[in-house]
């Protein structure tokens, strides 16, 4: 087990190494580069965008930027030198031996170009936000697909599970931002104004989410603070989850219906076991095998489906971070933003197997 | 439901031969694959349903826009602007759009041709990039396979809409084709698998040893021998891909990094859309997104359709 576990986390690695070297070169290919912004503004002069691409490392060549923006080269040695870090390790081990900081080795993006903060920064703060529409998301999801599925594969072929089939077909054929607009319309237009259209707090009750003024609101009213920012998830939570939820809800009832027709159920029934405990205990649980490396695979495109989802709410989540990035040809930013999502894919892959390992006994390494 | 081994009912003149013992010869029909695979997907009405919304919707996108031109340049811009737009009435049957008042239904019409013409040039692409990647791996196996492969696998650990939206920002200018052009190349990938994994099994069949055998050579045999039997599976996956490009296209302009404005496509009707719907402008986004949720509809029955006429194991006829 421990075995097939690190031979998984060993083949990762060329992956995300691979996954690397693509994102760099889909933002190096981009047209004009990182001083394409400044091509508008007659005031800034080529001496200046020069001296703009000398500060940042742009001058340098190709391999050497990438190099150090993964952190293998020491940006403040020359020659070979390049690849010792400051205490005479190699540059790319951890902080502790090498005592490099920068690349993403170390945990360093880089700075953003647009507001000269450091990535990570952006990042952290633009991750809590996510991190609470995603989490959020994903409990309703869970919930609902397996409640749905369970309850359809049960009543098969009843008024329930047809519409459920309805459902499925059509959520999964629908746009995820055209439903964001829609609800809007229907619950915060003209007509019936109940749910709030947007942002992640009420502006005139509290002061902006993330500041430190937030925080002391929050420890003086945490009641009144939380049920707001529920109140905002509503429709946002819902926008995320439809596509999942169509698609798994189907997928939970394909699993339950199998394990419903297995041996091992009818003999459960057959000892006269109450159809309750047979079909929780006995069905449920094997039918939720599949179940889980599926899930397992679909979590990080919560986190691309987020990107609309901020987009059409205004949550100040990572999605509207890369919308604003991908906008200003903020590089640093977007790679960053790649890098990490591209991870958690690699990550999710990872996971999803070794909890199919562990959750499934019969399978053998 | 029957054997497609028994479709030949037994005539009266053979009854009689049969019955009086003599010799007689059964007239079997004989179908081709394709004959079978028409057959069942004619049994599959949902898949039927859907071959008809895709027709219908092909023919608006191809006639539609000749009978209702939609040329930004030449729209006069209205005298008095109405915010509120003006809803479905007799004349205008999808309503008008707030701000500068545009048809909807001639939005709509216009925008059918650019996002299924997207769609469908992506998925061509994307199969033929996939099917060469696959056909190389497959056939030539080793260190290439090798190399291929982890491209793959690379490329699928992509958060790929979110690749695809920086790349349609940095390379796509809101140029129809460029926005082709990244669709596809970042969708060929499920059918290198595919491919691969089909030639890994067919290579090994006794009619391409045969034909080897023989001496035909490796293009014909890629060609003739085993391609035409990978056939089925790519075109089951090329129905998804069609469907992920139109969703995915939509929400690429919807963000305002796809198409250019000024050319309508279901996407980019639903972000101009996006700033007047909370002054009632329902019909606006309406309609593109029923559009979009249809043609999605009616290309995943088709795949579904055309995975159980091609499944040998479900004898539906």
């Amino acid at each position: 087990m421990t075995k097939y576990i690190i031979r998984r986390v060993i083949q990762a690695i060329p992956v995300l190494f691979g996954v690397t070297i693509v994102v760099y070169a889909i933002l190096l290919a981009a047209p004009g580069g990182p001083t394409a912004k400044f091509n508008q503004n007659p005031r800034i002069t080529l001496e200046m965008k020069e001296a703009f691409k000398k500060a940042w490392g742009l001058d340098q060549p190709i391999p050497v930027q990438y190099c150090r923006w993964m952190g293998f080269c020491n940006p403040d040695a020359e020659g070979l030198a390049v690849f010792i870090g400051p205490n005479g390790w190699p540059n790319f081990l951890p902080t502790p031996l090498s005592g490099a900081t920068t690349g993403v080795l170390h945990g360093d993006f880089g700075f953003s170009i647009t507001s000269g903060e450091l990535v990570n920064t952006t990042i952290t703060r633009a991750a809590l936000p996510t991190l609470i529409l995603a989490g959020v998301a994903l409990f309703v999801w869970l919930v609902v697909a397996v409640l749905m599925g369970v309850y359809a594969a049960i009543h098969r072929y009843s008024l329930f599970d047809q519409a459920a089939t309805v459902f499925a077909y059509v959520g999964f054929a629908m746009p995820t931002f055209w439903l964001g607009i829609m609800l809007i319309f229907l619950f915060s237009g003209p007509g019936l104004n109940i749910l709030p259209a947007g942002g992640m707090t009420e502006t005139r009750l509290s002061p902006p989410f993330g500041s430190d003024a937030y925080w002391v609101y929050f420890g003086q009213n945490p009641i009144e603070a939380i049920s707001d920012i529920g109140w905002h998830l509503i429709m946002p939570v819902f926008t995320l989850v439809v596509v999942n939820i169509a698609g798994d809800s189907r997928f939970v009832r394909a699993s339950m219906l199998e394990a419903l027709n297995q041996d091992y159920v009818r003999t459960a029934k057959a000892k006269g076991l109450p159809g309750r405990s047979v079909t929780f205990k006995h069905a449920l649980r094997n039918a939720m095998l599949p179940v889980v490396t599926n899930i397992g695979l679909e979590i990080p495109f919560l986190f691309t489906g987020a990107i609309v989802t901020e987009t059409i709410f205004s949550w100040p989540g990572i999605g509207r971070a890369t919308i604003a990035a991908t906008n200003n040809f903020d590089y640093p930013v977007l790679m960053g933003i790649l890098l990490i999502s591209s991870a958690l894919v690699v990550l999710a892959n990872l996971l999803a197997d070794v909890a199919y390992a562990v959750i499934d006994p019969r399978i053998k390494f | 439901m029957s054997d497609p081994f028994r479709q030949h009912e037994l005539t009266a003149a053979e009854l009689r031969a049969a019955e009086a013992g003599e010799d007689y010869e059964v007239g079997l029909e004989s179908l081709s694959q394709m004959q079978l695979a028409w057959r069942k997907f004619k049994s599959h009405r949902l898949a039927l349903l859907g071959l008809g919304i895709l027709g219908m919707l092909l023919t608006i996108a191809i006639v539609g826009p000749v009978v209702l031109p939609y040329d930004f340049a030449t729209i006069p811009i209205p005298d008095k602007i109405v915010y509120e737009g003006r809803p479905p009435s007799a004349d205008r049957i999808f309503g008008e759009t707030g701000g500068l008042q545009r048809d909807v239904f001639r939005l709509v019409v216009n925008g059918a041709r650019t996002s299924l013409f997207i769609g469908f040039s992506s998925m061509l692409i994307g199969v033929i990039i996939g099917t060469i990647v696959g056909s190389v791996a497959g056939f030539l196996g080793g260190f290439i396979d090798n190399l291929l492969m982890r491209v793959v696998d690379v490329m699928l650990s992509l958060p790929l809409l979110f690749v695809i939206l920086v790349a349609s920002r940095f390379f796509g200018n809101g140029n129809v084709l460029l926005i082709v052009v990244i669709f596809g190349v970042f969708s060929w990938m499920g059918i290198a698998r595919l491919v691969r994994s089909q030639f890994l099994s067919i290579r090994e069949r006794e009619f391409v040893e045969a034909a080897r055998a023989v001496g035909v050579r490796d293009r014909r045999i890629i060609f003739r021998h085993i391609l035409p039997n990978a056939f089925s599976p790519i075109v089951v996956s090329a129905s998804l891909i069609v469907a992920g490009n139109i969703i995915g296209e939509a929400f690429v302009s919807f963000l305002g990094f796809g198409v250019n404005p000024t050319t309508p496509t279901w996407g980019n009707i639903l972000s101009n859309a996006l700033t007047f719907i909370p002054l009632g402008n329902w019909w606006w986004p309406l309609f593109p997104g029923v559009a979009i949720i249809l043609t999605v509809l009616a290309v995943n029955f088709i795949g579904d359709g055309l995975r159980d006429a091609f499944d040998p194991r479900s004898r539906a006829i």
